[in-house]
């Protein structure tokens, strides 16, 4: 277990020292509360049903853990790239325990970035959740951090390099965050695209997140729309299948042993 | 009776249709300054990936502390330290704070390792720069702390692939210093790999590879004796008919 410590304490000093990365998972959500919000905000003005910058909350909380968390766990490219990967192979601990050290700090610096988020967003949009419903939103935030960290393990382990970035942000992220239920409800998706996303761990939080924060609302129709427990059953399913998905692929040989191959080039 | 450090039988290893290593047969004693000589592409580096665990062979067995490397890689891997040809250091975080990463994964208490990591880096010159990031680090600096970390467990077997590759000569002298200071103090068993004949020279032993078979095997006085040679260059040629740095490519 001081190996799982020891990998999530790095992700931290990683994190910590890389300001850059710090200001735009924290800038990130208010800049789509200001533009996004402001936009949407004036279509659905006419509804009186709730503000649009509200119903964006739990949406837009969702996209800190997924973004802080696919990132973290996306490093395990670059961690390919320089070589740090290999020494943890190295180390005597099982494959496995490196994906769950790499997910659990994935998961850790998604939640707290996500709280950082919350604690600024929350009062702006006068949202006030209960003692219930903020522990509630926390379990949502650290399930969707572990579903969405080991999907990024499994991503991280099968994409040959950091180049394959532009691909995953088109063809994962952006499906990810417009699928999730964060900026309109699903349910006035047609089937297909539902279908979609209920293959998508981000709608699970998403509607976790807006089950803890948006409760006032249901009765309109913007709350959560799938029972609580099938939400965690979801995601941790998600975690659970991209842990054991990622382990091997992270140990593969083709990852680690590529210079053994070009040393007869 | 103690088991030898390393024993290989009949190892191989194929990249698809690539034979990297052909069979094997080595045996390094507890306590022997053992060198894998040979030019890039011998198979050097195959062989230290496959008795550290990180390859899986393709035919053959090898235990390495006793440990067999296909079944028991995590007791393998607790008995190594393997000190990789590039840096594997993580190049944002300090000189101490890779130390302490590398303690977690081996799982050393925090009481335990504390005090070795101050030891290692008094004892590789790198006190001053403890809490500067690696990439600040010269070559010949990031070298000395992948080495104290790969001894900071205190490791049976330890596996050095071509660690001098570019570094300047001055550097090359202060590395072997300290790894001769090492085995006097510890009985620690080395394996290096090199393409340096003037590396493989101090060796107990010496394995002349080439094209991933094993062309020779002695002590760098018995090898250029059997061979009538007098430098292991010429050992290379006599066994293999061509010059070893020809043969290097970079």
């Amino acid at each position: 277990m001081r190996a799982v410590y020891g990998i999530v304490a790095r992700e931290f000093a990683r994190f910590l020292r890389q300001r850059g990365r710090v200001l735009a998972s924290i800038g990130r959500p208010f800049v789509w509360l200001a533009f996004a919000g402001a936009g949407f905000a004036a279509v659905f003005a006419g509804r009186n049903e709730i503000d649009y910058r509200v119903y964006m909350a739990p949406g837009l909380l969702g996209m800190v853990v997924m973004f802080g968390s696919l990132l973290a766990a996306l490093s395990t490219v670059t961690d390919r790239d320089a070589g740090v990967l290999r020494m943890m192979l190295v180390a005597p601990i099982r494959r496995g325990t490196v994906a769950l050290g790499k997910t659990l700090g994935a998961t850790l610096l998604g939640t707290a970035q996500t709280l950082v988020v919350a604690g600024l967003l929350l009062p702006l949009v006068h949202l006030r959740p209960t003692p219930a419903a903020a522990l509630l939103g926390l379990a949502a935030i650290v399930l969707s951090g572990l579903a969405i960290g080991a999907l990024g393990l499994v991503l991280a382990a099968s994409i040959r390099s950091i180049e394959n970035f532009a691909g995953v942000m088109n063809f994962v992220v952006f499906p990810m965050l417009f699928l999730s239920g964060a900026l309109y409800p699903l349910r006035h998706l047609g089937p297909a695209l539902r279908a979609v996303a209920y293959a998508n761990p981000l709608a699970y939080g998403v509607d976790l997140l807006k089950h803890a924060l948006l409760g006032a609302w249901a009765g309109a129709g913007y709350g959560g729309e799938l029972p609580v427990p099938l939400d965690c059953a979801a995601l941790a399913l998600f975690a659970i299948v991209g842990l054991a998905v990622a382990a091997p692929l992270l140990g593969r040989e083709g990852g680690v042993a590529r210079t053994a191959f070009g040393e007869r080039r | 009776m103690t088991a030898a450090a390393i024993d290989a039988r009949g190892l191989g290893k194929d990249f698809g249709a690539v034979r990297a290593l052909d069979r094997l047969d080595l045996e390094v004693r507890d306590g022997e300054f053992f060198g894998l000589l040979g030019p890039n592409g011998a198979g050097k580096t195959t062989t230290v990936h496959l008795l550290a665990t990180v390859l899986t062979p393709s035919r053959g067995t090898a235990r390495v502390a006793g440990h067999d490397v296909a079944r028991e890689g995590l007791s393998v891997r607790r008995a190594i330290g393997l000190v990789f040809q590039e840096t594997t250091l993580d190049r944002d975080l300090t000189v101490e704070e890779n130390l302490r990463f590398a303690a977690r994964l081996w799982s050393l208490p925090g009481v335990v390792a504390g005090p070795r990591i101050d030891a290692l880096l008094r004892e590789f010159a790198l006190l001053e720069r403890r809490d500067d990031p690696v990439r600040t680090l010269s070559g010949g600096m990031r070298r000395a702390a992948d080495i104290a970390r790969g001894i900071l467990h205190e490791p049976r077997v330890l596996f050095l692939d071509e660690p001098t590759a570019g570094l300047d000569p001055r550097a090359r002298r202060s590395l072997w210093e300290r790894i001769r200071g090492l085995r006097a103090a510890s009985g620690l068993t080395v394996l290096l790999t090199t393409h340096y004949v003037e590396e493989a020279e101090p060796c107990d032993r010496v394995a002349v590879l080439d094209h991933g078979r094993l062309a020779a095997l002695g002590t760098p006085a018995e090898l250029k004796q059997a061979a009538g040679v007098g430098s292991l260059e010429e050992v290379f040629l006599a066994h293999t008919g061509h010059p070893l740095a020809e043969a290097d490519g970079g």
